[in-house]
């Protein structure tokens, strides 16, 4: 009788509790913030109920050497690697994954006030540290409160208090519209909302936590070597599933062909940054396979272009480099044909991001790019310094044989990648003199208006484009709450750069990464592996699957 | 010879402190490590916030008083890409670096050495141009070329030998039991790169080896000897041999230093996790601490090794004292 009432106790808990899963998923959920709600499109999380076994190790090889830095989400860097360890050890309220750029993480309900001004999350109930204890609204607000990374500044700016109705609840109050907030709260884009484990975080401090993290993540570290070897094993308390790889193996390989031999010779399961001169090698392999990965587009800028006495001040000028590069054959000669020849520098997994035939490819005729160096007044052309991403330096001659076909005698300027970094970071004052195009990318997220931002208004420290008409319409973006008027501002903006030349689109680049025969499924299907959008690594981790070990 | 060994040791300590200077300064012309870390478009808070965790925002002054305040207490700092005490991530990597260099010195030392003794006593023959040969493609195949070749055919080709990493096992400086285990395990690994690592220096060493021999045999205390009647074979082992060894020593000893301590090129091929590859990342991303910390060990085993040969210089030669 004892036992009946038991198990009925026990399937109505359990009807209850899914009810109340499907409820928050579906939005149906009781409200945490009283009055209108901003509408938010945050998918439900896939939870896989039926646990297996993880089996097996994936040896993974980044291409430069590891960080231990990356494991502290206190101290997240705007740099998007850091996220391959965020989705590893640690777990965000709410993230891209492959079924939709935001969906719920460690919460399973999020809300924003109609006015920008609260924002509120109610975690899922059962989640664990992987030291066993529990995730609580108190260890979200002291991430928030202790975060000091990318973007800090503006989330503790724009906090007023942070309120803990219980236990899973957290609501944040802010002192003024913050309508970019559930964007920059977005594990893809800031770290701020990957929570750290309060009591443990205080407990080892800044350098402990850095050698031995723990987070609510689908992996737990179990040691590492600084800058060489990192190895995590399966949470398998993990809430969403059970990861399916028992070990995950990191090395920092800098060297492509070592990568390679390493890929061959079996001692690497997935390697990444594959794209140069041992492309064809790999696509030649039948043991290997590869996924294009395609991160965002390659593009030209022209520091100091609104100068007087710069050439690249007429936009004829400008328009004529666009014609001469012949988009197609760099496409087949740097990636065997795999990159696709683009007409926005924004790439367009990126919400707002103009693209098919809002942005078309540009055409490639050098006759016209004559015609119109002619008309600029420089028929003959003129000698310029090109400065190119490195390590693309072939890019960046294929590039300036197309531009000598218009007279443009170019001269490159190599510069080793750190120090090239730190040039695009300050913008037009990294590039002195006036004659300089430089050759970027930067797949970063956060919508078009993070890419706007950061390169195409006067403000910011990398601003390459600085136009009163952009910088009007840059600030009624930042002051109106409407999202769809923001979308068709931000928009408005990228017509006007593209069709200014103020930068010139050249190709979507794939930055592909191989795997060997281990890596499960078989055949072409390991391409879902790289379904998250705007991902330039191939997570979630817990899905990866490989073959038992021997 | 007290007063010869102390003036030596003051020499070493002068020395160090000028590595330290010029060190420190030198690593700051090398361009800004916030500039690098901060991607673009991070805020001027973020910045602030990186150059005061890193003390770069205290006047330069500053930052060298309290570099050197912090050596003297056996500290490096913090460093800045890896963000650990540079000290444990130096002796993290030291031991893989010392069973490199020392796998390589063998090598150099057991191809070098007797190769050049044999060419100097059959000088002129066919074994002479063989060994002109090996000491020829020794210094003319550069290690990493040298390298590929070894992983292409061993790794990738016949499957023998893995090309990536130093193995499993670990030395754990606060854990004796691996210590043992990380010398003699793991041969597999450190077959290609020790072999492409010591046969540059084979090259050199059989040079050297065959010029002091030749110039030994041709001394004219070995004609003497020679004159005598010692069996050719006691000339050369107990006469000729042993003198013609010391500037070997000294070459083999300073070829050690280099091996353990710059075998970037060799450790990056090989992804082995040396304090060579240690310095090349630290380099590359402006991270002061740590080329700090590992410029200033690599000085620091020099100025040791130099001390000690001159102390054995002094003790075993007295004009050499006497002069100084």
């Amino acid at each position: 009788m004892i036992k009946g009432l038991l198990a009925l106790i026990a399937v109505v808990g359990l009807a209850l509790m899914s009810c109340g899963e499907a409820a928050a998923q579906k939005g149906t959920a009781p409200a945490i913030l009283a009055g209108p709600l901003a509408k938010l499109d945050i998918k439900p999380a896939q939870i896989d109920t039926a646990r297996g076994t993880p089996k097996g190790t994936l040896t993974v090889a980044m291409h430069f050497a590891l960080d231990p830095g990356w494991l502290d989400v206190l101290e997240h860097s705007y740099a998007v690697t850091q996220q391959m360890y965020d989705y590893l050890v640690h777990d965000a309220m709410i993230k891209p994954m492959p079924y939709g750029y935001v969906t719920y993480g460690l919460a399973e309900q999020a809300e924003l006030a109609a006015d920008f001004r609260r924002a509120a999350f109610r975690l899922r109930p059962g989640l664990k540290f992987h030291d066993g204890q529990p995730v609580t609204a108190a260890d979200v607000k002291w991430t928030y409160e202790n975060f000091k990374g990318a973007y800090a500044k503006v989330f503790h700016d724009k906090l007023e208090y942070v309120q803990i109705p219980d236990d899973r609840t957290i609501v944040f109050h802010f002192k003024e519209p913050f309508i970019d907030f559930m964007d920059l709260y977005n594990g893809g884009v800031s770290g701020i909302g990957w929570i750290v484990p309060k009591h443990y975080y205080e407990k080892v401090g800044r350098d402990g936590f850095k050698a031995r993290p723990i987070g609510a993540g689908p992996y737990k570290l179990v040691s590492q070597q600084a800058g060489v070897q990192m190895v995590f094993e399966a949470f398998e308390d993990y809430w969403r599933r059970s990861p399916a790889t028992k070990t995950i193996v990191v090395k920092g390989v800098r060297d492509l062909t070592a990568r390679m031999a390493g890929l061959q010779t079996g001692e690497l399961d997935l390697a990444f940054g594959m794209t140069g001169k041992l492309m064809p090698r790999l696509m030649a392999d039948a043991n290997l396979r590869w996924d294009p990965n395609f991160t965002g587009p390659w593009w030209l800028i022209f520091p100091g272009y609104n100068e007087s006495g710069n050439p690249f001040r007429d936009k004829r000028v400008r328009q004529a480099i666009s014609l001469a590069i012949n988009r197609s054959f760099l496409v087949k000669q740097e990636t065997q044909g795999i990159g696709k020849p683009w007409g926005n520098w924004i790439s367009p997994e990126n919400r707002d991001a103009l693209q098919g035939a809002e942005a078309p490819v540009p055409e490639y005729n050098v006759e016209k790019a004559k015609q119109l160096m002619a008309q600029a007044g420089v028929p003959d052309g003129f000698e310029f310094e090109y400065v190119p991403f490195p390590p693309y330096f072939d890019m960046g001659e294929r590039i300036l044989t197309d531009l000598r076909a218009i007279g443009l005698r170019g001269k490159m300027q190599t510069l080793e990648g750190p120090a090239f970094r730190a040039k695009i970071g300050q913008g037009r004052k990294g590039f002195p003199g006036n004659r300089t195009i430089a050759q970027n990318i930067d797949p970063r997220a956060g919508g078009a208006k993070a890419n706007v931002a950061v390169y195409a208004v006067c403000g910011s420290s990398a601003s390459f484009v600085c136009e009163p008409q952009i910088e009007a319409l840059w600030t009624k973006h930042q002051a109106s709450l409407d999202q769809q008027e923001r979308e068709r501002l931000i928009k408005a903006i990228q017509r006007i750069l593209l069709d200014e030349y103020y930068f010139v689109p050249i190709y979507w680049n794939p930055f592909v990464h191989a795997v060997g025969p281990r890596v499960l499924p078989e055949g072409r299907a390991v391409s879902r592996y790289w379904d998250t959008l705007n991902a330039p690594y191939p997570w979630p981790w817990e899905i990866w699957e490989v073959k038992a070990d021997r | 010879m007290k007063k010869y060994v102390l003036v030596r040791a003051l020499y070493s300590v002068v020395t160090l402190w000028l590595l330290v200077t010029i060190i420190f300064g030198l690593v700051r012309l090398t361009g800004d490590p916030v500039a690098m870390k901060a991607e673009a478009g991070a805020d001027a808070a973020y910045v602030a916030q990186l150059k005061s965790d890193w003390g770069l925002d205290r006047p330069l002054h500053w930052q060298y008083l309290g570099f050197v305040g912090r050596l003297l207490r056996g500290d490096f700092g913090h460093s800045f890409e890896k963000s650990l005490p540079v000290r444990d991530i130096y002796f993290e990597r030291l031991p893989n670096s010392l069973k490199l260099g020392f796998a390589a010195f063998v090598i150099s030392v057991v191809l070098g050495v007797p190769l050049g003794m044999l060419s100097a006593l059959k000088v002129n023959s066919g074994w002479d141009n063989a060994g002109k040969m090996v000491a020829l493609l020794g210094l003319s195949m550069p290690g990493f070329f040298v390298g590929l070749v070894l992983i292409i055919v061993f790794g990738i080709n016949l499957g023998w030998l893995p090309v990536l990493g130093k193995g499993p096992s670990t030395f754990v400086w606060s854990m004796p039991s691996t210590w043992m285990p990380f010398w003699f395990r793991d041969w597999a690994y450190l077959a290609m790169p020790a072999f492409a690592l010591g046969w540059y220096f084979s090259g050199a060493m059989l040079r050297i080896t065959r010029s002091g021999m030749l110039d030994v045999l041709g001394s004219d205390y070995i004609k003497l000897v020679r004159l005598k009647g010692v069996p050719e074979r006691m000339v050369v082992a107990k006469h000729a041999l042993k003198n013609s060894m010391i500037p070997v020593l000294t070459f083999a000893g300073l070829n050690l230093l280099i091996m353990v301590n710059v075998a970037v090129v060799i450790e990056v091929i090989f992804n082995w996790p040396g304090v060579g590859q240690l310095l090349y990342d630290a380099l590359s991303n402006r991270d002061f601490p740590m080329v700090q910390g590992v410029v200033l060990m690599s000085g620091l085993m020099i100025v040791v090794l130099n001390f000690t040969i001159d102390v054995l210089y002094g003790y075993v030669d007295p004009r050499i004292r006497l002069s100084r």
